[in-house]
């Protein structure tokens, strides 16, 4: 029971830190800033394409039927560039078979909505800007308390070592679940009211497979959106606890926060390059940036590298953030205090 | 009553391969003041950091309160409160959060005790106010509020008057003191400052190169028996002294150096005045740091 209180104690203790240094503040206006630019701008790219759809069959009604034919038209097109390579026509040959299942099916792809942006927004920003938001909070929860020096009052008071750091891992996880749960709210919100639609009971089709290049639409299953936005955020958070526990390590090991920062970003970046340009390199698909865009699998067109699948990078991912809470916990048992 | 809260039994530290701390012991008994003295760098602040757990010993124990830090390190830092090299607090929260947050870690620390911790250290006006917004003076009490919130048995102060003005250090020293006979709380205080050690402490520790050359008490280790006197007619008062008192007087520049036994001072000067002498200032010298040093490492060389 009192130990209880006291990991209690603990927990809301770094909860509070990190709020009282107004970083939700800054998080919150990141994402208001983005996805209001991005809502806007996939609003301005639909609304360019019905007036194309306009002007070529001159006819005022809207039918989304018409407007996925002329997109498939667009990439016929685009299929007969002499500049496109091999892996190119590959990509767009699956987009275009997706495109006629959804016609053949009835499922309407092209309207944005509210819940296909929040879902969409998400494949893009999974890499990267959803990691930069947790590296925003957790960055600094060791590095920072060292640069201040504050970490003495923390270290000297009747607790071991491992519930304070253990503390610290908890508040992250709750802050991490709060980020992503604002990613998907905000997203929906704006998106929402950029496009005036919401979406929610629309189907979405998933489990699409690639068999030797070609899309296989045998596993194909049709959810609910609502559903499927659940799916993809639950992906989004535990790709943002295992990126909260590998910056909590680069925390631990590091003397301040610019330090924490520049290598947890780098990393995320130079792993990027490492994958686009040695895709080959068999150990490229074990390092944790190369497995983060969990939900592209989900739509079945994808596979970054052979051989890597959802369940792999899921194994990867955690595999990584287990041996980063193992280090980072290892040395700030063993640390000596010397600021 | 002899009760010890703070031992410390052949501790060592290594860092990278360097002995920082050599196999050094020391004690401290309820109630007492022990001033823990040593030029920068010889190793003060690294024992401190292993007595309030920030570091640990190579080797060698440390028990505070009858409990062992290595073995039972809860049960013993519960009984510690500490400030280590400057107050460093959370500059963005109020100083009173910080308090109810650091409370919060140890076992029952209500706010009556946080509040009376405050008017100890008097930061009751500024205490709502951000950190950030505090002067030295004030992060230092509010430093000092911190180590006791949880009623410590052993306070343990690394270098706690740097940064502060005449004034801070004069009311830091009396707070220091009050604890110490008050509460009976037994207080490590580190300093390189001899004049600080010698206002606040019972007894004195003197650590150099890592190894404690001295554990004395403070008025007799500071007395060299050294006296010089500012007189005219030098040479004859040097004669003087010799005839009367079989004192050696060395005459140096416009002043006679002598060793002498300093309770006889009085009856002396009465005669120099008797004789006729004029004199004018009389002083016995106090060691200064370095000197302790010199001639405590000198000692050491000839045992």
């Amino acid at each position: 029971m009192r130990v209880g209180e006291l990991m209690h104690a603990l927990i809301r203790n770094e909860v509070l830190k990190i709020l009282l240094k107004k970083k939700m503040v800054l998080i919150l206006t990141l994402l208001i800033l983005f996805i209001s630019l991005f809502s806007y701008g996939q609003k301005y790219v639909y609304e360019q394409n019905l007036s194309r759809l306009e002007a070529s069959t001159s006819s005022a009604g809207y039918d989304w039927k018409s407007l996925a034919k002329q997109q498939i038209g667009d990439l016929e097109r685009r299929l007969n560039s002499p500049y496109i390579d091999e892996e190119g026509i590959n990509s767009i040959n699956i987009e275009i078979e997706q495109l006629n299942y959804f016609i053949e099916n009835d499922i309407n792809p092209v309207t944005p909505t509210a819940a296909r942006f929040t879902v969409e927004f998400i494949d893009q920003a999974i890499i990267m800007f959803i990691p930069l938001l947790i590296i925003i909070l957790a960055a600094d929860i060791v590095s920072g308390e060292l640069s201040n020096r504050t970490i003495k009052v923390l270290l000297t008071r009747a607790i071991p070592r491992w519930k304070i750091l253990f503390s610290k891992l908890m508040a992250l996880m709750i802050m991490s679940t709060l980020v992503v749960l604002l990613v998907a709210i905000i997203s929906t919100l704006i998106s929402g009211m950029f496009f005036g639609r919401w979406g929610f009971n629309e189907p979405v089709t998933t489990g699409f497979r690639l068999v030797n290049g070609s899309l296989n639409s045998s596993y194909v299953r049709t959810v609910s959106r609502v559903s499927y936005m659940i799916l993809v955020y639950s992906l989004t958070w535990f790709v943002s606890v295992v990126i909260a526990s590998i910056t909590l390590m680069i925390s631990v090991l590091v003397q301040n926060t610019a330090s924490a920062i520049g290598i947890v970003m780098s990393t995320l970046i130079g792993g990027q390059f490492l994958q686009f340009f040695l895709s080959d390199w068999v150990l490229v698909k074990y390092f944790f940036v190369s497995n983060l865009s969990l939900t592209k699998y989900l739509t079945g067109n994808y596979q970054q590298i052979e051989g890597m699948s959802l369940i792999f990078s899921v194994i990867v991912l955690g595999v990584w953030a287990a041996v980063s809470l193992a280090v980072g916990f290892y040395v700030f048992l063993k640390k000596d205090i010397l600021v | 009553m002899k009760d010890t809260i703070l031992s410390l039994q052949a501790v060592s530290k290594k860092i990278n391969d360097k002995e920082i701390i050599k196999d050094i012991d020391f004690s401290i008994q309820r109630g007492e003041v022990l001033g823990f003295l040593g030029p920068n760098g010889a190793g003060k602040s690294t024992t401190l950091r292993m007595i309030v757990g920030l570091s640990r010993p190579t080797s060698g124990e440390i028990i505070v309160s009858g409990h062992s830090i290595q073995k039972d390190y809860v049960k013993a830092m519960s009984k510690v409160g500490a400030i280590i090299e400057g107050p460093d607090l959370y500059d963005y929260m109020t100083g009173y959060k910080n308090l109810e947050m650091l409370g919060a870690m140890s076992s029952n620390v209500t706010v009556k005790d946080i509040m009376s911790a405050v008017e100890l250290v008097g930061m009751e006006h500024r205490i709502h106010d951000k950190v950030g917004t505090y002067s030295m003076g004030m992060k230092q009490r509010l430093g000092l509020a911190q180590a006791l919130i949880h009623q410590p048995e052993l306070l343990v102060l690394d270098e706690p008057t740097n940064g502060l003005d005449p004034q801070g250090i004069y009311e830091f020293r009396e707070i220091i003191k009050n604890l110490a006979t008050e509460k009976n709380i037994s207080v490590l205080v580190s300093s390189h400052l001899i004049a600080e050690v010698q206002l606040m402490c019972d007894n004195v520790s003197i650590i150099n190169q890592g190894e404690i050359i001295k554990n004395a008490n403070v008025h007799e280790l500071l007395s060299t028996g050294e006296v010089f006197w500012v007189v005219d007619r030098q040479e004859e008062a040097c004669d003087f002294l010799n005839e009367r008192y079989h004192i050696q007087g060395k005459c140096v520049d416009n002043r006679i150096e002598a060793v002498v036994d300093v309770s006889k001072l009085e009856v002396i000067n009465a005669s120099l005045i008797h004789a006729g002498f004029k004199l004018q200032y009389i002083s016995a010298k106090n060691k200064t740091l370095e000197e302790l040093f010199l001639s405590l490492t000198n000692q050491q060389g000839i045992m």
